[in-house]
């Protein structure tokens, strides 16, 4: 088995904290995304990431970083948005040039997934592919995944739809599968028509009557694509504390909720709530409530809530 | 900008030339068509001249000519007449003060009175072919409109349809829209593209029409490029359209009062 992690996409609306970097490079509770998902895989398995062209440096910045030697990043020659290949497309094209014929462990980089993906890993059955699905329990929501319908006997998937108008299930896909070595050059030519269809794959092979096995979890699991849900994942990642690298960080401070103090940041008489100080920020008498404050930002004298502010932003009353 | 600055200079010197021929009707109307040994013609306009930069003064202070002004409104009516009337006291003084002499209270109605009217017929007709040159790609006042929603799109469609100065030449969503197009204004994106739009499109104005995480940055880029940042007041929630800004100690405040209109005078 070989895993793959897909992150070329450009995170747009989360703009501007991805400006100068890719979303599975965004800090979660203290440590990239990608990190979470990457530390989870078992050792003998390669890792691949695909990336694009802009953020191609960081990840392998990222990768030199890391404890496990196994790490490869394919880089998309897509330098912006609009070039972008497409998710299953990027999929595609590097089982094509690698020729991969093993199972293939598929994840989403901007995804969190709090479930042990060894265990997930061991109740794949032989050349079944098997999807992880979570119920998110509110039909609402379900709008906006893949939505897993299943079987009587609730392990095999009869039914997907991606993004539905009138979701029939609360219980949605996750940014994790593993795809069977047989199934392999279905997904070739099903990338060539949806090249950035990720979750039709799994709506063409059960229109084919291929098997899909379903892994239910109830662990924590985010789809980071927004700035709630950032904030969301914070919240619970990290609880009712003040992730920080050292005391002298924060001095004379009120801290509620879950708060993250990045390197070489101070916060000075304020009153943080829920905020996320990225590197190197300088915060003096705020208010900051459910905050992204990227690197370099100084504030003084400000109250704010709801904001994500672009690296270097100086606010001062 | 240089035909928005040509244009303007071209209308304020047509005020100022308007407001000396209004007078010199009134004082044809009120004396005949004839230069009266009574009432001297050449004293007479050279105060006129004299008081003229005045009235266009006093209706630069009172924003007549700001770009947001609508000349067809109420307000911009009152204003004229107000200027028109100050004017008017201001040339009675001075003609007092300089030679000693009161004239005909008919006179100074009607020229009071054709200050008023042709000045704001004429401030109609000029801010009509204003704005069309304004408009006239590619636009002075590109105008990029920040989110989809019902309001930035009826936004889009009164400054169309009143040919505004400012023209909306892109919209870009928070969390990005399947529209292509508001108005006939392309829908190009979401907020990373804000840079890309501001530089391409030489945006002068910027409209925040939805509740954004990213309005400090917003702010930062107007600020660092020049570019004129507004903010609809639906994005507070206040649809009514019956808030104000105001100043409390110096400070702007929205005000929403729903109080009578007389109330305004004094609240």
């Amino acid at each position: 088995m070989i895993s793959f992690i897909l992150a070329g996409g450009f995170a747009t609306r989360l703009w501007p904290i991805t400006e100068k970097r890719a979303k599975p490079l965004l800090p979660l509770a203290g440590i990239p995304l990608i990190s979470h998902l990457t530390e989870k895989i078992p050792n003998n398995i390669p890792i691949v990431v695909s990336t694009n062209a802009a953020f191609g440096n960081d990840f392998i910045e990222w990768k030199n970083t890391q404890d496990r030697s196994n790490i490869s990043i394919v880089v998309e020659e897509t330098i912006n948005d609009d070039q972008k290949l497409g998710a299953l497309g990027a999929v595609a094209q590097w089982i094509e040039n690698e020729n991969i014929y093993e199972d293939v462990l598929l994840l989403t980089g901007d995804n969190y997934c709090g479930f042990s993906i060894e265990k997930f890993i061991s109740s794949a059955r032989p050349s079944i592919s098997l999807l992880a699905a979570h119920d998110i329990g509110n039909l609402g929501l379900a709008k906006l995944f893949g939505t897993v319908l299943l079987n009587e006997d609730g392990k095999q998937i009869k039914g997907f739809e991606e993004k539905p108008k009138n979701p029939k299930t609360t219980l949605v896909s996750t940014g994790c599968s593993i795809l069977s070595a047989e199934i392999l050059p279905i997904l070739k030519e099903y990338a060539k028509q949806h090249p950035d269809n990720i979750g039709g794959i799994f709506e063409e092979l059960i229109q084919r009557n291929i098997n899909i096995d379903c892994f239910q979890f109830e662990d924590p699991w985010f789809d980071i694509g927004s700035f709630n849900a950032y904030i969301e994942a914070t919240k619970i990642l990290v609880g009712n504390h003040t992730l920080k690298d050292s005391e002298e960080q924060i001095q004379n401070c009120t801290l509620n909720g879950a708060n993250v103090i990045g390197a070489g940041s101070r916060v000075i008489n304020s009153t943080l709530n829920n905020v996320v100080l990225f590197n190197n920020c300088i915060v003096d008498d705020c208010i900051l409530e459910n905050c992204i404050i990227d690197n370099e930002c100084a504030l003084k004298g400000i109250d704010l809530t709801g904001k994500m502010l672009r690296e270097r932003t100086t606010l001062k009353m | 900008m240089l035909r928005y600055r040509l244009l303007l200079t071209l209308w304020l010197i047509s005020d100022l030339v308007l407001f000396i021929k209004v007078y010199a009707l009134a004082y044809f109307l009120r004396v005949g068509f004839l230069f009266s040994t009574d009432f001297s013609f050449p004293k007479y306009i050279s105060i006129v001249a004299l008081s003229a930069p005045f009235w266009v003064i006093i209706l630069m202070t009172t924003r007549t000519f700001a770009l947001t002004r609508r000349q067809t409104s109420l307000k911009n009516f009152a204003y004229i007449v107000f200027s028109s009337v100050t004017a008017a006291a201001l040339f009675s003084l001075a003609y007092y003060f300089i030679y000693g002499l009161f004239f005909s209270r008919m006179l100074l109605a009607m020229a009071i009175a054709l200050s008023i009217i042709c000045g704001w017929i004429w401030h109609v007709i000029y801010s009509i072919m204003f704005r069309s040159v304004l408009r006239t790609d590619p636009p002075v006042f590109p105008t990029l409109i920040l989110g989809d929603t019902r309001e930035s799109e009826k936004l889009i469609e009164i400054l169309t349809a009143q040919k505004n100065p400012l023209k909306p030449v892109a919209v870009l969503d928070g969390k990005g829209s399947k529209k292509e197009e508001m108005h006939g204004v392309p829908v190009l994106g979401k907020l990373n593209k804000l840079e890309e739009v501001l530089k391409k499109y030489k945006i002068t104005h910027l409209i925040q029409c939805s509740d954004l995480e990213q309005s400090i940055n917003l702010l930062s880029a107007c600020r660092k490029r020049e570019i004129t940042y507004m903010l609809l007041p639906s994005v507070l929630g206040i649809v009514e359209r019956d808030e104000r800004v105001e100043k409390l100690e110096g400070q702007s405040v929205v005000c929403v009062d729903s109080t009578s209109k007389w109330n305004w005078f004094f609240r």
